[in-house]
């Protein structure tokens, strides 16, 4: 195993390529002019027996460390040589479930700020993860045929994208509430039917719509209660009543006292320590 | 075999000894042996942390002894916390005087006193030839004018007794001082010696024969002279003892002369006793004009005859009574942080010993008090008392030859007499002095009365000097332009009294002109005094100007400060040209608005950060006019880092108008905002949420007004996009401004839908703005950019219950419970908490209109320092806000940014101070930065405004908040 270690490390000097275990590293640069790149790193995607992964086996690419200039369509431009790309996903960090495909709304959902980011690339066939993990040469996110804006023309850009249409959002908002009514008058009309009707059970469920409505079930009306019904008990108890009571009060006190006595002295020795009471 | 038994009793047996212990030695060592175990067991990783004490029940609930009870009781009559007694203790160990030094210093002592005995006397000459002198030793005293009748001759002194804080057993570390009294045999003074400062010419020979002789023994390590109080008529010989003892003891000899030689009546403050023809060299007038009286010069020789009598009344009044002892040492502390007690007519300890038997005999202070309740009373007495204007006196009886105190207050500023009845103990205490005292008691009784836990820190252990504790500083040098002032000032009588000394001669005028000058910008001028200088006995005393600067600090009164106009009286009244007179060319005629004719005098200041300059002006013109100070001798500091916030192209003002005029722009809109109407629900409230709108951004925000021709046209949008050919338009911070809306059950329960909601009414408020006032808006799904006035406002809509719904979470039971998540902390901080603070801070700005300056500059100071996130901006407000709420033991400073130099020296020092605290008490500063040093800023709570703020919050702040804290504050003590 060390042996191994060492050689690899042996290997990876050679090439100059220095890459977590497992993984292979392809360069990749923003164009032709950078004489640096940065390094993707790649395997293919496994899982061990029993979890649950949405990536299918042996098509799928895990690629690490992917810059913040290459987009999605970039990557699978990019990996295409290898062979038919399916779909590429970038995540910011590994995660095992594809996400939930439902178009986000962007008004409400902005792109987070880019940065390294892993990407999931599922080929069409597995051939193309081989391939992939074959390559060589540094892939160049910027070419002629495809160029990447930057500078300037990048800030411009973005901030013409911010400008948005505001009744695109009046349109959105208000498709979205329409659907918001319908689910929540479907909900309260489904509701009202189950009012006062018994389970199977028998069980009859109390709501707050209902004639009698109920306090809701939140964790502060039930401390609420609490602390009224020990308000109530605290009044009716009698304070200093009994012989025994009286003893044990001036006793607490005085232990009161005792900790603060202690505590102070803890501070005070703390404070000696650090040399608090030299004055000049 | 003794330890093996208690041994093996339970762990809580064996520390019952030390709580029953009286507080002396006993406790300490236990305690020490205790806590050192509890160091090493709580180990490296929370070094300066306290832990949790860990009592067990046995131990917390055993029987009291008598002794325990009694202490508790003790500590709940005279103390005020348990705290408080332990904290005053521990520091009257640290300046008391070991048992162990004592012994060394007496037998120190004793041989002092044998040599001096052995000292050889000399044959008699006169005064005037002092070629006996040997050439290594040199009179210290400046013998002007030269020529004085009497004859000298050394004798070795009848008697030599300790007097003063050694013996009382009040004297206080570092420096021990052991004051011994030499009654100068009858033999070497002659009648009349009180007159022409014969007397102190024959005490300076005395000091000199003497000085010479025990040069030469191998005891002393040093011989040195000084002055008594720094009086320059009455030189004093210090001894030091020979190696490695040299710094524990200065023998300070005082040569007085033997009891009942003066005349008490020829000493009081209405005589003279040095005469104006032989001071000044001339024939006596002839015109029969009486002497001027001489009253401090009568007082210093008093001073020296009364030595012995004021140490036997303050060992009759201390003698047995611990407490008064404690506090005197307690008060002496506090003086000596506020450099009161050094100097020509300082607070000395002295003083305050005798300001104790003062309250002792009008049964204020009762002899069973502790330490803790002697300082609150005097400095409740020094609060209350105002000794310029009722002098007290410790002399009861009603003897009619005595002179009244209204004589004393003719000629003294501050009036204390002694049990004679004569002296004046406050006779070089300067009205300005002894304000300033009382300035300080005030401030000092403030901070007791108040709850603050950490009052015994800031009343006795922090430092404040002049440079800190006042808003404009001014230096006077050199000091031979005193010398000048002094004659422009018409003051010779003084210079007679004084015996030359210029610097304390000017002083009393110098202050009452400059404050009669500032008038009501002033709160308190205060002085310097000049330090006490030592010189070795083969040179030359000092001269007057050899002390270096004469500096005066002013504290200023923010509402009278910016005002540009001084109103005189009417023109035809009479005290018109007593107006002009002072003010000289400054003053002209002008014709007001109501129709009066006055007198006046206006200063030219344009900005706020001029107006706050003014008190320069006038200090300059009225030290020019009547003091004869050019303006190249005065020093004054005051604005200097005001540069530090201008703008790039800003000279003249420090930005203050610029925030206003945003604000005004603010107020604008708000208004706007609550008449707006087409709205579903009304604005209930608009809260600025943004630094300009607490008045602290650094740099202002300038109104902008975008070139056309330098951008692309958007219509369908109507924006203006920027060209990439041409250049970078400026870039505008949008403030951003809370809007609030009334409250209604309308508003969906679903936070996605609430957004859906908030966005639509963005839209609307954007239609609207544009259609009732033509303001150009941008609606986005968070906000609405407003651009009015070339500012941009971003307001945003909230909706009160927002933040809790984020927070709710369903258990699988169906409760419901609240837990924070990210996105509603930083939901509350946005839309609570920074309104909150914005509104907090506007309203301390307009309390404090020197704030906006403070906390941009330490804004601009942090931010140089290239720490990072870890202090945010509003983090830094609150550094700032609570330099002004909590400035004790400072006062709040008023002068402005730049001339305040408060700000930068009392953060490094404060913030270390509060890092490393306990944090449970209820320090607001240091709260405020465990809110900024949390790891989200919104977990604690809000503004450190006043009654606004949980102390326990505090505690939020994890381990690792502290440890950083720790870190931080010595990058900030780099600078």
């Amino acid at each position: 195993m060390v042996a191994r270690r060492r050689k690899r490390a042996a290997r990876d000097a050679e090439e100059g390529i220095p890459s977590p275990p497992g993984y292979s590293a392809v360069p990749i640069k923003f164009s032709e002019e950078q004489t640096a790149s940065h390094y993707l790193y790649m395997r293919e995607h496994r899982v061990r027996d029993g979890a649950k992964s949405s990536w299918p086996q042996k098509r799928t690419l895990f690629v690490l460390n992917v810059p913040p200039y290459c987009t999605e369509e970039c990557l699978a431009r990019l990996l295409s040589p290898c062979g038919p790309v399916q779909s590429v996903e970038l995540q910011g960090k590994p995660e095992l479930t594809e996400s939930p495909k439902e178009p986000k709304s962007k008004f409400f959902h902005p792109k987070p700020v880019p940065g390294f980011q892993v990407a999931y690339v599922v080929f069409q066939k597995p051939k193309g993860v081989s391939a992939a993990l074959a390559l060589k040469g540094p892939l160049l996110v910027s070419t002629e045929s495809h160029p990447v804006k930057s500078g300037v023309h990048k800030w411009i850009s973005d901030y013409t994208d911010s400008v948005l249409d505001p009744e695109a959002l009046r349109v959105e908002v208000d498709t979205f509430m329409e659907a918001y009514d319908r689910k929540m008058a479907e909900e309260e009309a489904k509701a009202k039917e189950e009012e006062g009707v018994p389970d199977e059970e028998g069980w009859v469920k109390v709501t707050r719509r209902g004639r009698r409505p109920v306090l809701p079930r939140t964790e502060a009306a039930s401390l609420r209660v609490l602390e009224r019904e020990k308000r109530k008990r605290a009044r009716k108890e009698l304070l200093n009543f009994y012989a025994w009571q009286h003893r044990e009060t001036k006793m607490e006190h005085l232990a009161q006292l005792r900790k603060k006595f202690e505590e102070d002295k803890q501070r005070i020795e703390l404070m000696r320590a650090q040399r608090k009471f030299r004055p000049y | 075999m003794g330890p093996a038994p208690a041994g093996a009793q339970p762990r809580g047996d064996a520390g019952d000894p030390e709580m029953m212990e009286p507080p002396l030695e006993g406790t300490v060592k236990k305690g020490k042996k205790e806590f050192s175990k509890k160091h090493t067991v709580a180990g490296s990783p929370v070094e300066g942390l306290l832990q949790p004490v860990k009592l067990s029940r046995a131990e917390l609930y055993k029987e009291p002894t008598s002794e325990e009870l009694n202490r508790l009781r003790e500590t709940e009559s005279l103390f005020h916390s348990s705290l408080l007694r332990l904290q005053v203790e521990e520091l009257l160990k640290e300046v008391r005087l070991s048992e162990k030094k004592k012994e060394r210093i007496d037998a120190f002592l004793r041989d002092v006193n044998q040599r001096i005995m052995r000292v050889p006397s000399t044959p008699e000459t006169e005064l005037t030839d002092q070629a006996w002198l040997p050439a290594g030793v040199r009179v210290p005293l400046h013998q002007v004018p030269y020529t004085v009748k009497g004859c000298f001759r050394f004798l070795p002194p009848a008697q030599v007794t300790v007097v003063g804080s050694y013996l009382l057993g009040t004297c206080i570390r570092p420096d021990i001082n052991v004051d011994v009294a030499l009654t100068m045999p009858r033999e070497i003074l002659q009648d009349k010696d009180g007159l022409n400062q014969r007397y102190f010419r024959k005490r300076a020979l005395y000091l000199a024969h003497l000085a010479h002789h025990l040069a030469q023994d191998p005891l002393f390590g040093s011989v040195r002279f000084s002055y008594t109080n720094g009086c320059h008529l009455k030189p004093l010989l210090l001894l030091r003892p020979h190696g490695k003892d040299e710094h524990l003891v200065t023998v300070r000899l005082h040569p007085c002369p033997p009891p009942d030689f003066f005349r008490p009546c020829r000493l009081l403050p209405s005589k003279n006793n040095v005469r104006s023809a032989w001071y000044r060299g001339q024939s006596p007038p002839g015109d029969g004009s009486p002497e001027p009286p001489t009253p401090h010069y009568n007082t210093w020789v008093l001073q020296d005859t009364a030595l012995q009598s004021h140490v036997q009344l303050l060992s009759t009044v201390l003698g047995s009574a611990l407490g008064l002892k404690d506090g005197v040492a307690l008060l002496k502390v506090w003086l000596r942080q506020r450099d009161l007690d050094k100097g020509l007519g300082g607070f000395s300890g002295f003083l305050v010993s005798m300001l104790v038997a003062f309250l002792v005999s009008i049964r204020k202070i009762h002899t069973t008090m502790s330490g803790y309740q002697v300082l609150r009373s005097v400095l409740q007495f020094l609060a209350t008392t105002d000794l310029t204007v009722n002098g007290i006196s410790l002399c009861f009886s009603s003897d009619s030859s005595l002179p009244a105190l209204a004589d004393f207050h003719q000629s003294f500023p501050v009036v204390f007499l002694d049990s004679s009845g004569r002296l004046n103990l406050c006779a070089d205490v300067t009205a300005s002095t002894y304000h300033q005292v009382q300035h300080e008691a005030r401030l000092s009784m403030v901070l007791l009365d108040s709850k603050a836990d950490d009052g015994f820190q800031l009343l006795l252990m922090t430092p404040k000097p002049m440079i800190r504790a006042f808003d404009h500083i001014l230096h006077l040098c050199p000091l031979s332009r005193l010398q000048a002032a002094c004659h422009r000032l018409k003051l010779w009588p003084e210079l007679q009294d004084h015996g030359g000394d210029y610097v304390s001669a000017v002083l009393g005028p110098l202050t009452t002109l400059l404050e009669q000058g500032l008038g009501a910008r002033l709160h308190l001028l205060a002085h310097s005094r000049p330090p006490g200088s030592e010189w070795d006995i083969s040179q030359d005393p000092p001269k007057h100007r050899d002390s270096g600067a004469l500096t005066l600090g002013l504290l200023l009164r923010p509402e009278g400060l910016t005002s540009v106009l001084e109103l005189g009286p009417e023109a035809d009244q009479p005290e018109a040209a007593d107006f002009r007179q002072f003010w000289g060319s400054r003053s002209e005629l002008r014709r007001f608005q109501d129709g009066a004719i006055r007198e006046a005098v206006v200063w030219e200041a344009g900005s706020m950060s001029q107006k706050r300059l003014i008190p320069h002006q006038v200090v300059t013109h009225l030290l020019a006019l009547h003091a004869d100070i050019p303006e190249t001798c005065v020093h004054y500091m005051g604005g200097l880092l005001d540069a530090l916030i201008q703008g790039l192209k800003e000279t003249s003002s420090t930005g203050e108008e610029a925030l206003a005029a945003a604000v005004r722009c603010y107020d604008e809109l708000s208004r706007l905002l609550w008449g707006l109407d087409g709205l579903p629900l009304t604005v209930s409230a608009v809260q600025g949420a943004h630094p300009v709108l607490r008045y602290t951004e650094v740099f202002p925000p300038t109104p902008v007004w975008p070139a056309y021709s330098f951008h692309k046209h958007f219509p369908e949008r109507a924006s203006l996009l920027p060209r990439p050919d041409k250049p970078c338009p400026a870039y505008v911070e949008p403030m951003t401004v809370v809007c609030h809306l009334e409250g209604s059950g309308q508003w969906p329960q679903d936070a996605e839908a609430i957004r859906r909601v908030r966005a639509a009414f963005q839209l609307r408020l954007a239609e609207l703005l544009t259609q009732q006032h033509g303001l150009q808006c941008r609606a986005t799904a968070t906000h609405t950019d407003v651009l009015k006035d070339g500012f941009v406002f971003r307001i945003r809509v909230a909706y009160q219950r927002e933040p809790q719904i984020l927070k709710e979470m369903r258990s699988p039971e169906g409760m419901i419970s609240l837990r924070d998540t990210p996105a509603s902390l930083r939901l509350e901080k946005d839309t609570k908490q920074l309104p909150l603070l914005t509104s907090a801070l506007h309203g301390l700005q307009q309390q404090h209109p020197a704030f906006s300056g403070v906390a941009r500059l330490a804004k601009r100071w942090v931010r140089a320092q290239l720490l990072g996130e870890g202090f945010t901006d509003e983090s830094l407000d609150l550094v700032a806000a609570a330099l002004f709420l909590h400035p004790e033991p400072f006062t709040p400073p008023s002068g402005g940014a730049g001339g305040d130099p408060q700000w930068l020296p009392g953060n490094s020092e404060t913030t270390p101070r509060h890092g490393h605290h306990y944090p449970s008490g209820s320090q607001k500063l240091h709260m405020d930065t465990g809110w900024a040093l949390a790891p989200d800023p919104a977990a604690a709570c809000g503004p450190g405004s006043r009654g606004l703020t949980d102390p326990r919050e505090a505690a939020n702040g994890s381990l690792g908040a502290w440890r950083y804290q720790d870190s931080v504050p010595a990058a900030l003590g780099h600078v």
